[in-house]
């Protein structure tokens, strides 16, 4: 089974929902859909705004904790680049179902429980921005995710960004940033012992990948070892949405 | 509550028409089902059924657990189906709606009560160590007949899905893990599927006459909410009956239930061969691939 | 008609004035996903494809939407649900908020004779207000004259569910041309006779002589929305449809 580390992405091939995407990366794949703006009980209704909820689900088992927190850092992500205030006391219902995750022995999820919530994080927020960028949802801006994991030996320091679970789990701090298209961070959730040179570089490197929307050249990518040729977090979404739009207007001139 | 629209009179009344002249709104036969497909994931156990525009997706995973108390020998088989606003906005997470305590009644009837899968061979060490077996069904779009659908989903999947290979030497159990031996199958005695049958009332009355009452293999959505009654039938290739569930709806003549079980026992047969294809194909695909497997874990030894 | 396609963006691009058009007089029109922060920028809100009419100097993405959200002046098909003594409450989309219909909003309706609406019943309306803070409000005669122009209740026939952007073809003023929708004009060519009335929420209603008739023509033009069909396409379909009758 080879894991992928190119991404993929499939749009709005849910009936029910409003928008739906399915976002593959690094053997996450998860499958989001949206609904809104929709109707709100009353107790949930904010006079200002719209009510902007959140739903992991794993893939076996039904959530607990884990899957609480990974909600609360994306609901008060995305309710940042929603625009919100354009619809009032109304609902804006985000579900994300988690299929698959390369966890390395299958026997069971809780044998080999994943220590750290941060993997699937970049996976979760790639695949909500793509849910409502298929369902039309106003935003003020879109977001792209990356994750890190930093292997400090002495002075020398290794870089890699995307990083399979192995990567991740044998690495001395890992780090997950999420920009918006303007350039500014919204998420940025560390793991482990580092200091804050290395999060500065960290975070200027993440900031090049994330918001670069052209296709990188080939020698720019070789600057430090393991780097996958990944392209850009945003031109990804934006190529995605691209093809999207072009078949659906298929019929214009 | 967020409430869905219910279909408008002119709705009704048309598709009551299309009934009388044995039309169907998406034109299939009364006792048709929709496109059937059906996907295995790269992971063993990993199931995704399309049904028309349904979809569900199940997951089956496999701990080791110590046993009930009062059954030893057994071990543990989970169904949960927790329905998500992804398949519709009516749906809550924490509120069960009656559609999914429904859903998750018929299915334990039909696959956990009637033993499809063999608990007595979960059993590792009686009284301490056994299998624990869990399968979730999650629902991704809802366009009617989530049983049948779910039925088999969960069926194929527990016939994809493999354990970890064990050995059990006096007190101690040993796991292996996927790369140190060959996962192992799960053992089932039978492998029953669920057939739902909606029921519409043209006499506007007790239904007595002949022909006034229409019957429907696998509805759609808009469907089941004009449907006057259903009934659905549990049973696996052989003829043998799992459950009959029936509950509340116009009330239907014994002889249309017969013909019901007959047609339902026709249909699982051949969903049983389809499902019983899938798997062949699948298997074939991964011994293509089990061979480069090998090779591969010869390289994870080397480096 | 000055319509030119630009280009592909993204919610929160920056847009260059070259794709904005100018005009002497007119001031620029913002339309649908696009939005203004003072003083001078415009940014879209969606994915999609930036239009622009040079003539009426307005400005507006091109996209495919997932939810219905009431505007001002669309016409749409909208579901009674329940009456109450001022006005009929509808729905216009499912789980979205209710919008009211006045119970003397129809063409010569006074106190004594006014439709009787069940719940149920399809009505063909427009939007007479919509803003964020209320629940919107719907017509079914304009209030300038009194008249209904085709607006009101619906009989008989069927109701199909087509996406927005297809409603939205269907309700441009040539939608052979213009929206590549060509289906129709094919059965009315062969001899079928129908009528049909399209909801900018994505409603399509159809009545025809027969059962069958009224079903094709309905999944004909739900499949030319959902497969994409090209008017080659579209032509082939309709004719395979009409050989059952």
């Amino acid at each position: 089974m080879t894991i992928s580390a190119e991404p993929s992405a499939t749009l709005s091939h849910l009936y029910r929902a409003d928008g739906s995407a399915t976002f593959s990366q690094n053997g996450y794949t998860v499958i989001g859909a949206v609904n809104g703006p929709i109707e709100v009980q009353r107790r949930d209704e904010l006079p200002e705004e719209a009510a902007v909820d959140v739903i992991v689900r794993p893939a076996a088992g039904v959530g607990g904790t884990r899957e609480r927190h990974l909600e609360s850092i994306l609901q008060s992500t995305i309710r940042q680049i929603i625009l919100i205030h354009n619809f009032p006391r109304t609902l804006i219902q985000i579900t994300l179902q988690i299929t698959s995750t390369p966890e390395n022995d299958s026997a069971s999820s809780k044998l080999v429980q994943a220590s750290s919530n941060l993997p699937i994080l970049p996976t979760l927020l790639q695949t909500t921005v793509l849910t409502l960028l298929s369902a039309s949802i106003p935003l003020a801006m879109t977001l792209a995710s990356i994750s890190f994991a930093i292997n400090s030996t002495g002075s020398s320091r290794k870089i890699i960004r995307n990083p399979t679970l192995e990567e991740f789990q044998a690495a001395n701090s890992v780090h997950v940033l999420a920009f918006t298209s303007n350039g500014q961070l919204l998420v940025a959730e560390s793991e482990g012992s580092f200091t804050l040179e290395v999060w500065d570089e960290v975070y200027e490197i993440g900031k090049d990948f994330c918001c670069d929307v052209t296709e990188p050249a080939g020698d720019d990518i070789m600057q430090q070892d393991g780097l996958d040729g990944n392209t850009g977090g945003m031109a990804f979404v934006r190529s995605t949405l691209e093809h999207k739009v072009s078949a659906d207007l298929h019929w214009k001139d | 509550m967020p409430r869905e629209t219910a279909p408008s009179l002119n709705e009704k009344l048309f598709f009551q028409k299309a009934l009388e002249e044995n039309l169907r709104i998406d034109g299939r036969a009364f006792d048709q089902f929709r496109a059937l497909e059906l996907e295995f994931g790269d992971e063993y156990g990993v199931a995704d059924v399309r049904l028309g525009k349904t979809r569900i997706h199940t997951h089956i995973s496999a701990q080791v657990t110590a046993p009930l108390p009062e059954k030893p020998f057994d071990g543990l088989f989970t169904l949960t189906t927790e329905l998500s606003p992804m398949a519709s906005p009516a749906f809550e997470v924490s509120r069960p709606t009656p559609t999914e305590l429904l859903l998750s009644r018929l299915l334990e009837k039909t696959i956990r009560r009637s033993q499809a899968l063999d608990t007595e061979s979960l059993c590792l060490l009686a009284g301490q160590k056994v299998w624990a077996v869990r399968a979730d069904v999650h629902v991704l779009s809802h366009d009617g007949n989530l049983v049948d659908a779910a039925s088999i989903a969960v069926i194929a999947a527990l016939q994809h899905f493999r354990r970890p290979d064990v050995s059990v030497e006096g007190e101690s159990v040993v796991v292996f893990g996927l790369e140190e031996r060959e996962p192992v199958p799960l053992s089932m005695l039978h492998f029953p599927l669920c057939v739902t049958f909606s029921f519409y009332d043209l006499g506007g009355g007790a239904g007595e006459e002949e022909g006034e009452m229409r019957v429907l293999i696998d509805a759609t959505s808009s469907e089941e909410m004009l449907r006057d009654g259903g009934c659905t039938v549990g049973m696996n290739r052989h003829g043998e009956v799992c459950q009959i569930a029936k509950l509340g709806g116009v009330p239907v003549d014994a002889v249309v239930l017969l013909n019901c079980i007959a047609v339902a026992g026709q249909k699982v047969r051949e969903i049983s061969d389809f499902v019983k294809g899938r798997l062949e194909s699948d298997r074939k695909k991964r011994d293509k691939g089990g061979w480069m497997e090998e090779l591969r874990a010869e390289n994870d030894r080397v480096s | 008609m000055a319509v030119s396609m630009e280009r592909f963006v993204l919610p929160g691009e920056s847009l260059d004035a070259e794709y904005l058009p100018s005009h002497p007089t007119l001031p620029l029109k913002l339309g649908p996903g696009l939005r203004h922060i003072p003083p001078n920028t415009i940014t879209p809100t969606v994915a999609g494809q930036l239009c622009s009419d040079k003539r009426k100097n307005a400005v507006w993405v091109e996209f495919n939407g997932g939810r219905y959200i009431p505007t001002v002046g669309d016409l749409v098909i909208a579901t009674i649900n329940r009456p109450s003594p001022e006005f009929y409450y509808a729905s216009l989309s499912d789980y979205a908020p209710q919008a009211t219909l006045p119970n003397l909003s129809f063409e010569g309706a006074s106190r004594k004779t006014r439709p009787q609406l069940q719940p149920g019943a399809l009505v063909y309306a427009r939007v007479s207000l919509a803003n964020k803070h209320m629940d919107p409000e719907l017509e079914c005669v304009s209030s300038s004259t009194g008249k209904s122009d085709g607006l009101g209740p619906l009989n008989g026939g069927m109701l199909f569910t087509i996406s927005l952007g297809m409603a939205r073809r269907l309700m441009l003023p040539r939608p052979a041309e213009q929206g590549r929708v060509v289906v129709l004009d094919e059965f009315g060519a062969a001899g079928v006779s129908f009528e049909i009335a399209v909801g900018r929420n994505g409603k399509l209603w159809v009545d025809s002589t027969s059962l069958k008739t009224t079903l094709a023509i309905g999944k004909a033009i739900q499949e030319t929305d959902l497969k994409g069909l090209n008017p080659e396409e579209q032509k082939k379909l309709a004719r395979k449809s009409m050989k059952d009758f």
